[in-house]
């Protein structure tokens, strides 16, 4: 396959906590307009590679290339403004701050202020319920809706890449659905996603390709679909997903 | 002293005084802890160099003590900016002991560097005298120093100029999404450390600016920062830690409180107050009166 086009690069990553390694040498690929998942269960390593990848814990080894450029040691908030979106795991809203102001720090890395304010309609019409939220603070929205808080805030930006970490964590099934709407969507549109996801089933769905990560280890790689027929896959995660 | 309404309206100007300096080091305070979730112990000693450097360009320039404040406080929040930049960033994902260390260090280094060139001239105590030092407004019941006037726009116009910014600017929402959620802000592209050097500038500046303030109506020495300081700390817990409204809320409430404790109780009892509204407002409402970081 040609990899002229890779928007996204991850060569070889190990990452750790202290002295405690988590992956050992992840890699992975992300065309442009490609969406992207990799599945896992509790405490493979997913949400330690998310964060590395963003900038927020530096590698042990390996590199991740973006843009043609190696990240390296760059900071988070210099990673972010060359165009790389994370929505992370359990959301991080501002707390204390209202729905619209979580917003515009989000669109903070536009140049224009005329692109903040449409971004903000498009943020609304895809989750009209932030609009009615706009003036609430953050902490007192329900999950469903601090997710869907979480994604807008990043895509207010226009990021190239976006990731998303978890984002059925701990919300009804019907919540679920829809916030898998609107990836589904953006994924339609050409956005270049990368998503991870303890539940195989959804992230397979609107995903082009995914990893499979075990353990720190990146041991599986298919399309969606050869994925759901693995019989591995099948074993490992899909049993755990449905119960 | 009777207790007529005159009295008691002296008390309550003394009150609001006093109450706008511990706003203006509770702010400072609270506006370093928001970001670095830090407690710099040297903030009562960043107050006296405030206090010091106004007397020393104001008599060595012969400008007008409220004119020479702009330069100590600015001289102040540079000496702020070099501190967290050498001192605080280096120690920043080490143990939390090490910023205690750092700043009670700091503590002897500002206190003791003062003593040195201010103990020569001043001897003991110095005060910072302004060409109104006996002028008086009266109004009928009270009269009401020129100074204390002054004091009160000065410190007031500040601290509505920085709730103005905190509140209702790019920059200052920047500043207070680092304080709620600082891996957050980063994803947003913030460049966390420069709000956390830019508060710290902030915070030594109003620090400066309230021991400036200070030193018009009290007398002081090197190390007569270390109890206004122990009570900003009081007041931040009270206000609620990391919230700038709590301590602009929290400062004014203890002065007043302060300054009518006094009148009641006797003048022994003035320092004991801190502790005992602190003691009572962490039983009755532990998280303070506001909530954190806002
Ligand atoms: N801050 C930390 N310090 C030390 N170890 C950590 C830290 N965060 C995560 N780990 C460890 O790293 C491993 C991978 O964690 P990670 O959060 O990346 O997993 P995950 O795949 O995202 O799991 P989950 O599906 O539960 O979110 C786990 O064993 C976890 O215990
Ligand atoms: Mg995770």
């Amino acid at each position: 396959m040609p990899r002229g086009l890779d928007l996204l690069a991850v060569d070889d990553l190990q990452v750790g906590y202290g002295k405690i390694q988590v992956l050992w040498g992840v890699s992975l690929r992300l065309a442009a307009g490609e969406t992207v998942a990799v599945v896992g269960s509790n405490g493979a390593g997913k949400t330690t590679l998310l964060r590395s990848i963003a900038g927020l814990l530096p590698p042990v080894a390996g590199r991740v290339v973006f843009r043609d450029r190696v990240l390296g040691r760059l900071p988070a908030h210099e990673i972010a403004r060359r165009g790389l979106a994370l929505v992370p795991e359990g959301r991080e809203l501002f707390p204390w701050m209202s729905v619209h102001e979580n917003l515009l720090l989000g669109g903070r890395l536009c140049a224009e202020r005329l692109r903040v304010a449409e971004n903000l309609e498009w943020v609304y019409g895809l989750f009209p319920v932030l609009r009615e939220r706009r003036r609430q603070s953050a902490s007192t929205l329900s999950g469903g809706e601090q997710q869907m808080l979480a994604i807008a805030r990043a895509l207010m930006s226009n990021p190239s890449v976006l990731m998303l970490d978890e984002p059925s964590t701990g919300l009804s099934p019907r919540v679920v659905e829809s916030i898998f709407e609107v990836i589904a969507g953006l994924a339609q549109r050409g956005a270049t996603i990368l998503l991870v996801e303890q539940n195989v089933y959804l992230a397979l769905a609107v995903a082009d390709r995914a990893y499979v990560l075990e353990r720190g280890r990146l041991t599986l790689e298919g399309t969606g679909q050869e994925l759901i027929e693995h019989a591995a896959v099948r074993q490992a995660y899909l049993g755990v997903a449905e119960g | 002293m009777g207790l007529d309404a005159a009295s008691l309206l002296q008390v309550l100007v003394w009150g609001l005084v006093v109450g706008s300096i511990y706003v203006l080091l509770a702010t400072g305070l609270t506006l370093i802890f928001g970001v670095m979730k830090l407690v710099n112990f040297a903030h009562g000693e960043l107050m006296m160099w405030g206090a010091f450097l106004t007397i020393l360009i104001a008599q060595s320039t012969g400008v007008n003590p409220y004119v020479a404040m702009i330069g100590s406080t600015a001289a102040v929040g540079l000496l702020g900016v070099a501190i967290e930049r050498l001192g605080f960033r280096p120690l920043r994902g080490t143990a939390k002991i090490n910023e205690i260390f750092l700043s009670i260090a700091l503590i002897l280094v500002l206190q003791n560097a003062l003593a040195r060139f201010f103990v020569p001239y001043f001897r003991e105590n110095a005060q910072i005298r302004t060409p109104y030092a006996t002028e008086y407004f009266s109004l009928g019941l009270v009269n009401l120093r020129y100074d204390f006037v002054i004091l009160l726009a000065v410190a007031w116009a500040i601290t509505f100029g920085l709730w103005f910014v905190l509140f209702h600017t790019a920059p200052g929402r920047d500043v207070r999404a680092t304080s709620q959620n600082r891996a957050a802000a980063l994803l947003m592209g913030i460049d966390v450390r420069r709000i956390d050097m830019l508060c710290f500038g902030i915070g030594s500046a109003l620090a400066a600016l309230a021991g400036s303030l200070y030193g018009v109506v009290n007398p002081f020495s090197p190390y007569a920062g270390t109890i206004p300081a122990i009570k900003a700390f009081a007041v931040i817990i009270l206000g609620g830690l990391g919230s700038v409204p709590g301590a602009v809320l929290g400062g004014l409430l203890y002065g007043v409180v302060e300054s009518f404790g006094t009148f009641f109780l006797g003048g022994s009892w003035r320092d004991a107050i801190a502790f005992v509204l602190l003691i009572v407002v962490l039983m009755v409402r532990p998280q303070g009166i506001f909530r954190e970081g806002a």
